[in-house]
C-alpha cells in the first residue's frame, strides 16, 4: 500500500487542488510549501459551503497554520520533551477540537485539529520525529500537506519490534490454548509457567 | 404518572421541530444494555440516575407483548421471572438490532424463550413474540423504541419537561448500519441523539472527570494518567485504553467482542442439559416454558456463584426432564474458558494497540454486569498485573454517568467548578475501507484512527481499457471483503480508456465532527492536472436492509469486471 506524498487537503480550494509544480518526489529540496503534484486531492470544504466568497477568508488562519511546523504548530521548541509534547497536545485539543467549536466554525476547527494531531502523531513517536528532525536538518521544509510520508503508522520501521512480538506470543500463546482443548502436556502448569518454557526453548534454539 | 405514549411519534427518520426552549436543554445519558437499562442527568452540580416508580435505578431491557399493548421493564414489573415462560416477552433486543440472519450472533438468539427465526440468505431475522397463541412479529428497533418511550416518560415526569435530546451509549463493536438503527429506534421515540458514545468512552470521560477533581483539590499537576476499562455487559465486551491529562480523555485504543454474560449463560444452559439446543427447537408453547425455566434457573445459578464455590441447581423442565447438580465455580469457569480466553485476548490486543505497557498503566477499572465474576476480575487484574481495581465507579452505574456527563459538556453547559471542562478525543473502533486486490478488505482509515479524520489511498484498475469501477465500502476487521460490514457502494464510470495500473483512482473517507462518514472518489490520469470525471462523494452507510446478500449480487453481477488494486510501492 502506498500514499502518495502529494496526496493533501488542501484548506483553500474546494474539491480540487489544481497543482502548480510537477515534483512528485517528496524529498527534492524545495523551500517553501510542495503544491500537490498531479494528485486528486480533496478539500475539506464541502460544495455548499464555498459558494461564495466567505469562504476564503475564512480560510486564512488555516492556511497560515499550514506553513508552520510542526514544533511551532504545538507552541513548543525543537528538543521539547515527549511530556512537553503530550501536554501541548491535549492543550490544542481543548482548544481547536471540533467538539469546543463556536456554531459555524466547526470545519475550520475540524482542519485544525486533524493538523495538532498529526503533529502530535508524528512527534511523539520516535521513530517518525526522526525522520521528521532529519528532513528538517537538511532543509526540506515541506508543507504540511506534504508530510504524509511521515504519518502511515505501517510504512514506518517499528522499532519496537521487540517489545511487539513479546505481544504477539502472548496473543498467539492465547489461540493456541483456545485450540488445543484436550488435557494436554501443560495441563498442571501455569499459564506464565508455559511462557517461560516457551521462552527457554526460544532462546536454546537461537 | 401521565399515560405513557406507546404509539410511535414518526415514522420519518428525523422528527419533527419541536418547541424552542429558553434555557439549555441538557440531553439526559442513556444506557441501554442488553439485559438492563439506565438513564441520568447532570443536575448541576452532580449526576443524578433517575429511578422508576419502583425506586429502581436499574431497569431490566425487557418488553412484554399482551393483548395489543406492550409494556417495557421501566414501568411495569414481571409478576415473576416466570413471566418469561409465556414467550410474550423479548429481550436481548441489543445483541439483534441491525444484524442479518446469517450473522453467528443471531444463530446464538434462536434458543431464547421467543421466536427469532432465520432464513439464512442475509435479510433481517423474524422476530416475534407470542401472544394469545398468535406469534406477533417485532423488530428490535421497535422493542427499543418502546423502551426508549419509558424512559423518555420517567424523566420527563420527574425532570418536568420535555425531553428530545439524548447521549446513548453503545458497544464499540457496533457498526455504523447498525447506529443507523439505533438512532431510528431513537427517532421512534422522538429523541434526538445528539451523540452515540462507545460505552468504555463514556467511563473513560468520568474518569477523567474524577482526575480533573482530584486535581482540583490536591492542586496537583495534573500530569497524564493511562486507564485500562474493562467493559463486560450481558451482550458485548469492550476494552478501552485512554489517556487522561488536564480534564482531555485521549482513546488511545478500543478493543471489541461480542461475546458477553449472554454467552456464560447459555454455554452454562448447554452444560446442565446437553441436548438443549434440540429439545428446545420447535418452540411450542410447553419449549418456551421449559426453556424460560432453564434460564432462569442457570441464571441464578451463575449469580450465586460470584459469592459462593459451589451452587445446588434444582429445576423441573416439564416433560419429565429435570436437572438436579450441583455445580461449582471451578466447572462455569471450564466451561465457559473460552469466553475468558477471549477477555484475556482483547485486553492484550487494546494494550498492544495502544503501544502502552502495562507497566504504564495507572488505573484499571471494571465495569458492566459481569464485573462481579470473580474469574473476570482474576483475569483483568492478573494481565494487567495489578492488586487493586479503581475504586469510586459503580460497575453498573458508570456508562450511564458518563453519557449524562457527556450530555452536560455537549449541551454546552458550564460548571463554575470546572467539573465539565472535559472532552473526549475518540478514536475508530472499527476500520474502514473497500474492496480491493482482489477479494480483500482495504482499510482507508484503519481502526484506532483519532476522530475527526481524513484519509486517502490511491487505487488502480486491473483491466486495459476499464472505464468503469465498483466501489463497496465495508467496514470491521477481516481481511477478507465479506467478513466485515457492507456500508454502501457506487460506480465510477467514464474513466479514460487506458492500460490496466494506469488511471489513478483515490478514494478520500472523510469522518466529520459530527462522526459522519463520507467516501469520496475521484479519477486521474498521469500527467493531468485534472480530475477526469467529476468526483463522486456518497455519505455513508447507505445500505438498508438485506445488506448481506448485496454484495453476493454485485459479484454474480459484475464479477472482477469492475475491481481494483492498491498502487504497489515502486522499487
Amino acid at each position: 500500500m502506498r500514499f502518495y506524498p502529494g496526496l493533501t487537503i488542501t484548506p483553500t480550494d474546494h474539491r480540487f487542488c489544481v497543482p502548480t509544480a510537477t515534483n512528485p518526489v517528496s524529498l527534492r529540496p524545495i523551500i517553501g510549501p510542495i503544491k500537490c503534484p498531479n494528485r486528486v486531492t480533496f478539500s475539506f470544504k464541502k460544495p455548499r459551503a464555498t459558494l461564495n466568497g466567505a469562504a476564503a477568508t475564512e480560510d486564512k488562519p488555516a492556511t497560515a497554520v499550514a506553513d508552520l511546523s510542526f514544533y511551532e504548530l504545538l507552541g513548543i521548541s525543537e528538543s521539547g520533551s515527549l511530556m512537553e509534547i503530550k501536554q501541548a497536545y491535549k492543550q490544542l485539543a481543548r482548544k481547536y477540537h471540533p467538539d469546543v467549536s463556536p456554531p459555524g466554525r466547526l470545519e475550520e476547527y475540524t482542519k485544525r485539529f486533524i493538523r495538532v494531531q498529526e503533529a502530535y502523531e508524528t512527534l511523539s513517536d520516535p521513530t517518525r520525529r526522526a525522520m521528521y528532525d532529519n528532513d528538517m536538518a537538511r532543509g526540506v521544509h515541506f508543507a504540511f500537506n506534504a508530510r504524509r510520508s511521515y504519518h502511515h503508522r505501517d510504512q514506518v520501521v517499528e522499532h519496537k519490534s521487540e517489545w511487539k512480538s513479546r505481544w504477539q506470543s502472548q496473543l498467539s500463546e492465547l489461540k493456541r490454548r483456545s485450540r488445543s482443548k484436550s488435557k494436554d502436556e501443560g495441563k498442571n502448569m501455569s499459564w506464565a509457567a508455559r511462557m517461560r518454557q516457551q521462552r527457554n526453548e526460544s532462546s536454546d534454539e537461537s | 404518572m401521565a399515560e405513557p405514549a406507546y404509539t410511535v411519534a414518526s415514522d420519518s427518520e428525523t422528527t419533527g421541530e419541536e418547541k424552542t426552549y429558553t434555557l439549555p436543554e441538557i440531553a439526559i445519558g442513556i444506557d441501554i444494555g442488553t439485559s438492563q437499562c439506565s438513564i441520568a442527568v447532570w443536575n448541576g452540580s452532580r449526576v443524578e440516575l433517575l429511578k422508576n416508580t419502583r425506586n429502581q435505578k436499574i431497569m431490566r431491557s425487557y418488553v412484554t407483548f399482551k393483548d395489543d399493548i406492550p409494556s417495557g421493564g421501566v414501568s411495569s414489573q414481571l409478576s415473576h421471572e416466570g413471566e418469561l415462560l409465556s414467550g410474550a416477552t423479548v429481550f436481548n433486543m441489543k445483541r439483534l438490532i441491525g444484524r442479518v440472519d446469517t450473522d453467528p450472533v443471531v444463530h446464538a438468539s434462536k434458543n431464547l424463550p421467543f421466536l427469532v427465526q432465520t432464513l439464512d440468505i442475509g435479510v433481517r431475522p423474524f422476530i416475534a413474540a407470542l401472544v394469545n397463541n398468535m406469534w406477533r412479529s417485532t423488530t428490535p428497533e421497535e422493542v427499543l423504541a418502546i423502551f426508549l418511550v419509558e424512559l423518555r416518560a420517567l424523566a420527563e415526569a420527574q425532570l418536568k419537561r420535555p425531553i428530545r435530546n439524548v447521549v446513548l451509549t453503545i458497544p464499540v463493536s457496533f457498526s455504523r448500519f447498525q447506529l443507523t438503527r439505533i438512532e431510528r429506534a431513537c427517532a421512534m421515540a422522538g429523541l434526538h441523539v445528539l451523540r452515540l458514545m462507545p460505552e468504555p468512552t463514556a467511563v473513560a470521560l468520568l474518569y477523567a472527570q474524577h482526575q480533573q477533581q482530584a486535581s482540583h483539590e490536591n492542586m496537583g499537576s495534573g500530569s497524564e494518567k493511562i486507564a485500562l476499562i474493562f467493559n463486560m455487559g450481558a451482550g458485548y465486551c469492550d476494552v478501552a485504553v485512554t489517556a487522561t491529562a488536564g480534564g482531555v480523555s485521549q482513546i488511545k485504543a478500543l478493543a471489541r467482542s461480542t461475546i458477553g454474560g449472554e454467552d456464560l449463560l447459555q454455554n452454562m444452559m448447554r452444560h446442565l442439559l446437553p441436548d438443549s439446543e434440540n429439545i428446545f427447537k420447535s418452540h411450542g408453547v410447553k419449549e418456551i416454558e421449559s426453556m424460560a425455566l432453564l434460564r432462569v434457573a442457570t441464571q441464578d445459578a451463575i449469580h450465586r456463584l460470584s459469592s459462593d464455590n459451589n451452587v445446588q441447581v434444582d429445576v423441573d423442565l416439564g416433560n419429565g426432564v429435570k436437572i438436579s447438580k450441583v455445580v461449582d465455580r471451578e466447572e462455569f469457569e471450564e466451561v465457559n474458558r473460552s469466553v475468558f480466553e477471549k477477555c484475556e485476548s482483547l485486553i492484550i490486543q487494546c494494550l498492544q494497540d495502544a503501544r502502552v505497557e502495562v507497566e504504564d498503566v495507572n488505573d484499571v477499572i471494571i465495569v458492566g454486569g459481569c464485573s462481579y465474576i470473580p474469574r473476570v476480575k482474576n483475569l483483568v487484574t492478573n494481565i494487567c498485573k495489578v492488586k487493586e481495581l479503581y475504586k469510586g465507579m459503580n460497575p453498573l452505574e458508570a456508562a450511564v454517568c458518563g453519557a449524562a456527563v457527556e450530555g452536560a459538556v455537549a449541551s454546552g453547559i458550564n460548571d463554575p467548578f470546572g467539573n465539565l471542562d472535559l472532552l473526549t478525543i475518540q478514536a475508530t473502533p472499527l476500520a474502514i475501507g473497500i474492496r480491493a486486490d482482489g477479494n480483500n478488505f482495504v482499510p482507508v482509515i484503519p481502526r484506532n484512527t483519532t476522530m475527526p479524520a481524513r484519509k486517502e489511498l490511491v487505487f488502480t484498475t486491473v483491466h486495459d481499457n476499464q472505464t468503469e469501477a465498483l466501489i463497496l465500502v465495508y467496514e470491521g476487521e477481516g481481511n477478507k471483503a465479506e467478513e466485515n460490514h457492507l456500508l454502501g457502494y457506487f460506480k465510477i464510470m467514464g474513466i479514460p480508456a487506458a492500460p490496466k495500473g494506469v488511471p489513478e483512482i483515490n478514494v478520500c473517507m472523510d469522518i466529520d465532527a459530527a462522526n459522519v462518514l463520507r467516501v469520496l472518489a475521484g479519477v486521474v490520469m498521469p500527467g493531468s492536472r485534472q480530475p477526469a470525471v467529476p468526483v463522486m462523494e456518497v455519505r455513508m452507510p447507505t445500505v438498508e436492509d438485506g445488506h448481506g446478500w448485496c454484495a453476493e449480487a454485485l459479484n454474480r453481477n459484475y464479477g472482477a469486471t469492475l475491481d481494483l488494486v492498491t498502487i504497489q510501492k515502486k522499487a
